[in-house]
């Protein structure tokens, strides 16, 4: 609750209305006790007084009533009634929509047909009916006006219930022996609450305009008595002559609306968790580069080639370091594997070389990624945009969110072709279709037109190959391209790839987290852990001696089909968390050789040639892993 | 002795799309009956691919979904009723997201309490010691009571899972997953973990995965799922080293292993059966390399073999 | 497709039925009856009970409801009595009115809302995006039939830009230049409140989709920002866009009775409100159940659209 209010106030705006809502409702409040006019005694001598006039700070009106008195009480009454309406249409429709949502089938079915009917009338010729119905009064305009938002909130709130619902902790609340209601109570309704508040605040203002609305219209408020509304609608015949009268109260609901508005958007921000954390922030085009200090220079160990990489995210007042320093390089025909667990960057890392860190909060802080010899780190956005899918290409984990769900297959890779090079339609889509037949996807001239949720995973990632091909590139980075798939699905599409590398002399860089895998396509192995390379070497080199004491244990976790049931090695420990990583080796803490000298002060990645290790003490030999 | 959990015949349809005029206008039969037997003491591993029914399985032995057909019985007792809350005494289930099947806005206490206090009706004071007893058991530091989901990793939180499942007392407990969403490192610790705890309470469980590997390592037996069927059940070490149905094969031939070169394992269509739709016959007829017409036109009962295992196929590979 | 059109067209049957369900139960709440509405609180009680007879008041409500269902499907709506003309004489001259402005406002709010809202995105926190969150704090957060007072006192008393009220001139040809003259005022007041609503809502759904894998994927292919902003996230966004236009179109429907009354419209809105004044039941319940039925219509074509640009949603 403090965290809230504290998230609250830091919001300036949110501020500017709770402060401005406050002044209004306490004037509100306290109106009784003001030395006022009476505000429904008329004064006919005084008719249509100018504001500032003696006696009438705002003037009066058409029946010399003091404005001032009339609009604070009719404050006092239009914030009662839009408070009240909210009120009730947000606990009857919250009621409903939670019962719908959580018992669902038949109940939902009859409950939510109801609201569709109500629904389908624009709400006010509801209200109208309901006010024809029963009579203009302001209680009767406030029962239409609860009445036609009770269906919002049902529906609005079914929808979150049902997601609530189908949460595994309410099959594990079952099964802990709670009946429906405990359950509604305790597990849906605590979940569904900020919801209902956020609903809440965001139609409290419209409710007052509402009821204000039909005031105005004469169906709410009744003379002598006036709300906001009603002044307004009885201002309105004179306002050419006596525009005050109308101006007054119009302006006090905008105020109101306002202020509300400003409080709920503030009240939505800091209860969506979503918005705590920033992740409604619009990526970039390209991610933000911050260099500090020297850019390395490239040493042409590659066509492509990482050095001395940093990226960071920069959440709040905290600093996630995912990319500590990265140099990797690859070559033509070569396939890299970087390895690791998540939270290692290995992923942050490979988006780092194009700019597709999401940005905010992604901030490329270090290091250059060139390729054949350009720096693209600092490159400008034209440039990268120009070599993106043309010189490097990216395929991703999964597939499902990865292709435009609206397009057609077909038209992905024709634009992919288009926006690179003058191709005709058809000269694309003659390239597309042979795109497709190369990656081997059956009746590839029928599945150019197949929408991507027509096809299965595996067809999917098949496209998405497809896709990065698209530009005949040098590089390709696949960032878990096989994670996502069924392990004969997987098969297929590593061989796949396998292929596809031999014959067109591609560069992989290939990230995952499964040895197998590497075993399997990989030349090369970089072995990351909290954002920075531990270990690297040729496959062979790696998978049979491996060096640094975490890729020893980390490979000894894997259990290996084919060998019965077994006690399995692990880990103690957690990795360490990117924004406090402590000084020295990361994996210290975990480590069982770990002497006092490790976490003392930085360790390089030493070794000769390609085989190196950041490790003070490395491993010898196989048997020392396995005691 | 009688068996932990007997399934006969336990099938799940589900109907699917709408007609213009209510009703159902297909039907999908997720499960296709199963009739299995698991022993005091043993865990029977459940292997097979996305959509082969294994999750619909497993809830249905829960009480989350109630069966089509069939029955089930717990050590000798059928449990036909809806009511989860029956079943929670005696199986319960460990979920594949830790952090989603913990409520956010609970304490790990509250959540620990719900089962003591309904399933068992334990005081307060009773219900204090228990919680210290299992955290105890599952490596957790009771300082954890008092704070919520979302502070927890992982694996942290896939404890705190299993505690909850312990508490109710069940004698066989349903692993749906358990380490598919942790780390490699932390996927030991928790299999380690479910070890330990099998031999401290004498547990039974049932241990489904896409992992063959990881179901490997911690089953006595498995059964291979596919398409809402059991293709094969045998000893786990022999399953894979000797599959006898070719869908076995497949899966064993497919994962990625250390050491063995890069093959596509299958050349044919790939596909699965279409669901609304199913083949008349072997649903893996399509995909197999020794299909032959007594597949495409029949369903391979699951006959047992010379050794311990079963395999629903007319032509199984030899030993 | 054309499958899809006639089932849902089948499927908003159950909807107009319960539309004139609902009309009926709530006007048949109305303590008194429409006779001593009609012939006045001095009336004899004879000649009440002879009304209440000859309008067939006197039968049972569910009797009634049928009469009054199977009148309206031969087009047969009532007399108005305020009017002394049939009912659905009135409402469809006077749809036609609110058909011109809520129509126009619809159009206005949709395109400038779906604008407001990209470019806001798109510029997230730059200098466009705090202008037009303002102005749609303003938008939303105003009165509307206040907003068109404030218009006609400037622009039409003070500026004299535009007439003050009305659809036609008194005076003069009615053409469409005059009627543009007329509806520039009131349509804009209308729109503004829907323009920011949609606005808002416009630009959630594009941040929302700016951080999906597939908008990821199209820059790793280097499509052009430009391209990835109105042709892969505007497209996805529309998905979630499309259904609040339909329920926006309400609301423009609904405010149109202010914006009527303000502007001296002729329109639905003003005769139902003078209705229930005048207690004319019969145009009030023809005029809501004509408005109703039209507007499920138009959310037929809302879906029609959506499966269009969907192609998830089976048809």
């Amino acid at each position: 609750m403090m965290a809230f209010l504290r998230l609250l106030a830091r919001n300036r705006l949110a501020l500017v209305g709770g402060v401005m809502l406050s002044l209004v409702v306490l004037l509100a409040l306290v109106t009784p006790l003001l030395p006022l006019a009476p505000p429904n005694v008329t004064a006919t001598g005084d008719r249509f007084l100018p504001p500032f006039s003696e006696g009438a700070l705002l003037g009066t009106d058409h029946l010399g009533r003091d404005l001032l008195s009339r609009l604070l009480w009719g404050t006092r009454l239009s914030l009662a009634v839009g408070f009240a309406a909210a009120i009730v249409a947000a606990t009857l429709g919250a009621a409903i929509g939670i019962i719908a949502g959580f018992y669902g089938g038949r109940t939902d079915n009859v409950i939510m047909r109801g609201v569709d009917m109500l629904m389908a009338f624009p709400y006010i010729l509801l209200a109208l009916a309901i006010v024809a119905a029963l009579g203009p009064g302001l209680f009767n305009a406030l029962i239409a006006v609860a009445a036609v938002n009770v269906p919002f909130f049902a529906r609005n709130i079914r929808g979150i219930t049902v997601g609530i619902a189908h949460k595994e902790f309410v099959d594990a609340a079952r099964l802990s022996g709670m009946s429906n209601a405990r359950i509604i109570l305790t597990e849906i309704l605590p979940n569904v609450i900020p919801v209902i508040v956020i609903a809440m605040s965001t139609t409290i203002g419209w409710m007052i305009l509402e009821t204000a609305g039909l005031s105005f219209l004469g169906l709410g408020s009744q003379p002598p008595v006036a709300d906001l509304g009603s002044m307004l609608g009885e201002a309105r015949s004179a306002l050419i002559t006596n525009p005050h009268t109308s101006v007054v109260p119009g302006v006090m609901i905008l105020i109101i609306v306002m202020s509300i508005n400003l409080l709920g958007d503030g009240i939505r921000d800091a209860l969506d968790p979503r918005l705590k954390s920033g992740a409604l922030s619009r990526p970039m085009a390209a991610t933000r580069v911050d260099r500090q200090g020297a850019v390395p220079a490239a040493t042409g160990a590659g066509l492509l080639e990482v050095r001395g990489l940093e990226t960071q995210f920069h959440v709040k007042d905290r600093v996630y370091r995912a990319v500590g320093g990265v140099d990797l390089a690859v070559k033509p025909g070569e396939c890299l594997g970087i390895i690791g667990e998540s939270g290692s960057g290995k992923s942050v890392t490979a988006l780092s070389v194009m700019g597709l860190v999401a940005s905010p909060p992604g901030i490329v802080t270090g290091g250059a990624a060139y390729y054949d010899g350009d720096d693209l780190i600092g490159a400008p956005y034209a440039r990268l945009r120009a070599m993106r899918g043309r010189n490097v290409a990216y395929i991703f984990q999964d597939p499902q969110a990865t292709l435009h769900p609206l397009y057609r297959v077909g038209d992905q890779l024709i634009e992919a072709m288009q926006v690179h090079q003058p191709v005709s339609n058809s000269a694309a889509r003659a390239k597309a279709l042979a795109l497709l037949r190369d990656v081997r996807i059956p009746n590839a001239e029928q599945r150019l037109s197949d929408y991507p949720h027509e096809m299965s995973g595996g067809m999917r990632q098949r496209v998405g190959i497809a896709m990065a091909l698209a530009n005949d590139p040098e590089v390709i980075i696949a960032d878990e391209p096989t994670t996502a798939l069924d392990v004969t699905v997987q098969a297929q599409v590593l061989s796949l790839l396998d292929d596809l590398r031999r014959s067109r002399g591609l560069a992989i860089v290939f990230i995952t987290h499964d040895f197998g895998v590497v075993a399997q396509l990989c030349d090369r192995v970089a072995v990351m852990y909290a954002g920075r390379i531990v270990e690297e070497g040729t496959t062979r080199e790696i998978l049979e001696m491996p060096r640094h004491p975490y890729t020893a244990r980390l490979m000894a976790c894997v259990p290996e089909l084919g060998q019965g049931k077994r006690k399995l090695a692990s880990i103690p420990g957690l990795p360490p968390v990117v924004d406090r990583l402590p000084p020295g080796c990361a994996f210290a803490d975990r480590c069982p050789k770990a002497q006092p000298v490790c976490r003392e002060g930085d360790i390089p990645l030493d070794g000769e040639g390609m085989r190196r290790v950041r490790c003070l003490f490395p491993e010898t030999g196989l048997r020392e892993v396995a005691e | 002795m009688t068996a932990a959990l007997q399934l006969t015949g336990l099938s799940k349809t589900f109907p699917v799309g709408r007609k213009l005029f209510g009703g159902a206008s297909g039907r999908v039969k997720a499960v296709h009956p199963i009739t299995l037997t698991v022993e005091q003491g043993e865990t029977l591993g459940i292997v097979g691919e996305s959509g082969c029914g294994k999750s619909t399985l497993a809830r249905m032995l829960v009480g989350l979904l109630t069966p089509t057909e069939g029955r089930i019985e717990i050590e000798g007792a059928a449990l036909d009723t809806a009511d989860p809350a029956e079943f929670g005494k005696r199986i319960q289930y460990v979920f594949q997201d830790p952090i989603s099947s913990l409520n956010p806005r609970k304490t790990v206490r509250q959540i620990m309490e719900a089962p003591l206090k309904l399933l068992h009706g334990m005081d307060r004071a009773e219900r204090g010691r228990r919680i210290a007893e299992i955290f105890d058991s599952v490596n957790l530091r009771e300082e954890f009571l008092d704070r919520y989901p979302h502070e927890f990793s992982g694996g942290q939180a896939q404890r705190i899972g299993i505690a909850r499942a312990l508490a109710a007392q069940a004698r066989i407990l349903i692993l749906d997953e358990p380490v598919s969403a942790l780390d490699v490192s932390v996927q030991a610790q928790v299999l380690n973990l479910l070890a330990d705890l099998k031999r401290e309470f004498d547990l039974t469980y049932l241990f489904i995965s896409h992992d063959l590997a990881v179901v490997e390592a911690v089953s006595d037996r498995i059964a291979v799922l596919y398409f809402g069927s059991v293709v094969e059940i045998g000893p786990a070490e022999q399953i894979f080293s000797a599959p006898r149905h070719p869908y076995t094969r497949l899966l064993a031939d497919s994962a990625p292993v250390v050491g063995r070169p890069l093959t596509e394992p299958e050349a044919k269509g790939t596909e699965l059966p279409d669901p609304l739709n199913p083949p008349p016959g072997c649903a893996f007829a399509a995909r197999c390399p020794r299909a032959t017409e007594v597949c495409r036109d029949n369903v391979p009962p699951l006959e047992p073999d010379a050794g311990a295992g079963a395999a629903a196929c007319f032509h199984p590979l030899a030993e | 497709m054309g499958r899809y059109i006639l089932r849902r067209l089948i499927s908003a049957i159950p909807v107009l039925l319960g539309i004139t369900v609902i009309v009926f139960a709530i006007m048949a709440l109305i303590p008194g009856d429409p006779a001593t509405a009609i012939l006045g609180s001095y009336a004899t009680p004879e000649n009440v009970a002879k009304l209440n007879r000859d309008l067939g008041l006197d039968a049972p409500a569910w009797q009634r409801y049928f009469i009054w269902l199977g009148n309206m499907l031969t087009g047969d709506f009532g007399t108005s009595f305020s009017l002394n003309r049939p009912v659905l004489d009135e409402v469809l001259e006077r749809f036609n009115g609110t058909l011109i402005l809520a129509g126009t406002s619809f159009v206005l709010c949709s395109i400038f809302g779906v604008m407001a809202g990209v470019l806001s995105a798109a510029n997230q926190y730059g200098w466009a995006d705090r202008a037009i969150t303002f102005a749609v704090l303003l938008g939303i957060s105003i009165p509307s039939f206040f907003l068109g007072m404030m218009m006609i006192l400037v622009f039409a008393v003070n500026l004299r830009w535009f007439p003050v009220s009305g659809m036609w001139p008194i005076y003069g040809d009615r053409d469409i230049w005059a009627l543009i003259d007329h509806l520039t005022l009131p349509a804009i007041a209308l729109a503004v409140v829907a323009t920011g609503v949609i606005a808002r809502l416009a630009r959630s759904a594009m941040l929302e989709v700016l951080r999906q894998d597939f908008i990821r994927t199209a820059r790793a292919k280097g499509v052009h920002e430009r391209g990835v902003i109105w042709r892969h996230a505007l497209r996805a966004a529309m998905v979630s866009i499309i259904p609040v236009l339909g329920i926006q179109a309400g609301f423009v429907l609904s405010g149109a009775v202010y914006i009527e009354i303000v502007f001296q419209w002729p329109g639905v809105g003003r005769m139902l409100v003078d209705a229930i004044l005048t207690r004319d039941l019969l145009l009030v319940q023809g005029g809501v159940v004509f408005v109703a039925a039209c507007y499920v219509l138009f959310n037929i074509v809302v879906d029609v659209a959506q499966s269009l640009l969907d192609p998830r949603i089976k048809t």
